[in-house]
């Protein structure tokens, strides 16, 4: 394979410069190839570009823990976020029409927040691709994403749960709820024991990500989700990835 | 980009708590009402928005903006053998896929 | 856990035990359930089955940000909509490229053949484009 170098690539104003990598693969090639075409024929300016990757690197699972956190100690809170979720989230500094005005492209606007009680545990997939409310969770995990997940959590909801390490008690219902159209769903679990008179920003440290998709509970001391990392070849270099970490 | 509506919903709307059985259509190229839905009697958990189907959407055509719901399952009824009697499932279907229930 | 070659090796002695391969070649008739397999929209996977396997996080490459960028802003800028987006990345590509390329692969494969199609550029220009980047990370 030919080795690549740092030279020859002048006109980057509007993408980033060549990478000081052994190897250029076939898809970094083609997206190249394709966002400059799309810059070239006007279909899309870099300045739009950027400012979309800027929004990208912002979000995070950091907003949904504050809304959860937030609803469990505010009851009136808790009312609006489980009735009108938008404005839920504005509240706690999410804007679901950000970066474009009327939202993005694939997250829509129609939000919603799922209530766990003590009898009912939500859990969250996208059968058909990998939906996910991304404004106020950041990016999905890859797991999330696989066929493998798809597949198998609408039909052995409990054996995918166990998998996670949570098994639930066959009195307790699992609702799962498949997020195949434009809403957008995110689990609020039930408090847990042992959070009485915690501020909001301790309660906030337990719900991780894992906790708003359903597929682990919150509890104190546990702080993060925990699974086996693949590396990139070449990463993002940015905060945007701390929730993988 | 929401269109206007050129022809409404066949059949009134359905109203939280009526059972509905998910069609099962003829489908090709494209369709977002799971396989696994087809031919089994839920209940309206939602109504949710109006918008364009994603059989149309999917090839920008402008065509019927329809009422979608959240229909509720129960996951004995989608599975065969499903062993926990409490469990269910919820899925968001437009108007098209759904039809009253018999029983 | 079991360490990494273990997994590789284990991986490897599935991947070879035999099957038998009936080549397709044009039947002159498929069977009703046939048919409907062949019209099943790929993405719809819901309930087939699948083995458990290690559920991971994966780093994110550069090139898979620009592209759910790329995607998005084409969304944003009105060539397409995140709708035909799936249908195109999820269903059109076919079971052996949506099974057996990486997720943000189908996206820009996605893009660049909904460019085409649309006549945004010409299949010609997207390949001399895609050389002429190639050969900026040759060794000259």
């Amino acid at each position: 394979m030919s080795h690549t170098h740092t030279h020859g690539n002048k006109d980057d104003s509007h993408h980033k410069a060549a990478p000081m990598v052994e190897e250029v693969t076939d898809y970094e090639v083609l997206e190249i190839a394709v966002r400059e075409l799309a810059i070239e024929h006007g279909l899309f300016t870099a300045e739009d570009h950027r400012r979309f990757t800027e929004w990208a690197e912002s979000i995070g699972p950091a907003a949904g823990s504050r809304l959860v956190a937030k609803a469990w100690t505010d009851p009136a809170y808790k009312t609006l976020a489980l009735t009108d979720g938008l404005k839920a989230c504005k509240e706690i500094g999410v804007d679901w029409a950000e970066p474009t005005g009327v939202g993005t492209p694939s997250d829509y606007m129609e939000f919603h927040v799922l209530e766990d009680t003590p009898t009912l545990h939500h859990v969250i997939v996208c059968t058909l691709c990998s939906c996910y409310p991304r404004p106020l969770l950041g990016m999905s995990p890859e797991w999330y994403r696989t066929t493998n997940y798809r597949r198998r959590l609408v039909r052995w909801p409990r054996q995918v749960l166990a998998e996670f390490g949570l098994i639930l008690p066959p009195e307790v219902e699992v609702r799962i709820e498949d997020s195949n159209q434009k809403c957008r769903f995110m689990v609020m679990p039930v408090r847990p024991a042992g959070t009485e008179n915690w501020t909001e920003e301790q309660l906030a440290e337990i719900v991780t990500r894992d906790c708003m998709i359903g597929v682990a509970l919150p509890k104190p001391g546990r702080t993060a989700d925990v699974h086996p990392i693949q590396k990139a070849r070449r990463p993002v270099k940015s905060s945007h990835q701390e929730a993988a970490q | 980009m929401k269109k206007s509506n050129t022809s409404p919903e066949k059949g009134t709307l359905f109203k939280v708590g009526d059972k509905v059985c998910v069609r099962d259509m003829p489908y090709m190229f494209y369709t977002r009402s799971q396989l696994y839905t087809r031919g089994v009697v839920g209940t309206i958990a939602a109504l949710t928005y109006k918008d364009l189907i994603p059989e149309e959407e999917a090839f920008n055509f402008d065509g019927r903006v329809e009422q979608y719901y959240i229909v509720r399952f129960r996951q004995k009824d989608l599975w065969p053998g499903y062993p926990f009697d409490n469990d269910t499932l919820q899925t968001e279907c437009p108007h098209r896929w759904l039809e009253p229930a018999t029983n | 856990m079991p360490s990494q070659d273990l997994r590789e090796q284990l991986e490897l002695i599935r991947s070879i035990q035999p099957a038998v391969h009936v080549p397709q070649n044009w039947n002159y008739e498929n069977t009703g359930p046939m048919y409907k397999a062949y019209m099943h929209p790929p993405h719809d996977v819901g309930g087939q089955f699948d083995v458990p396997i290690y559920y991971e996080e994966k780093e994110e490459e550069e090139w898979e940000l620009n592209t759910y960028v790329t995607c998005e802003v084409l969304g944003w800028r009105g060539a397409w909509t995140a709708e035909e987006r799936r249908r195109r990345a999820d269903n059109d590509l076919g079971y052996t490229l949506y099974l057996g390329m990486p997720y943000y692969a189908r996206w820009i494969w996605a893009a660049a053949k909904m460019l085409v199609d649309k006549k945004h550029i010409s299949l010609a220009e997207l390949q001399e484009k895609i050389a002429e980047v190639k050969s900026r990370y040759e060794k000259k």
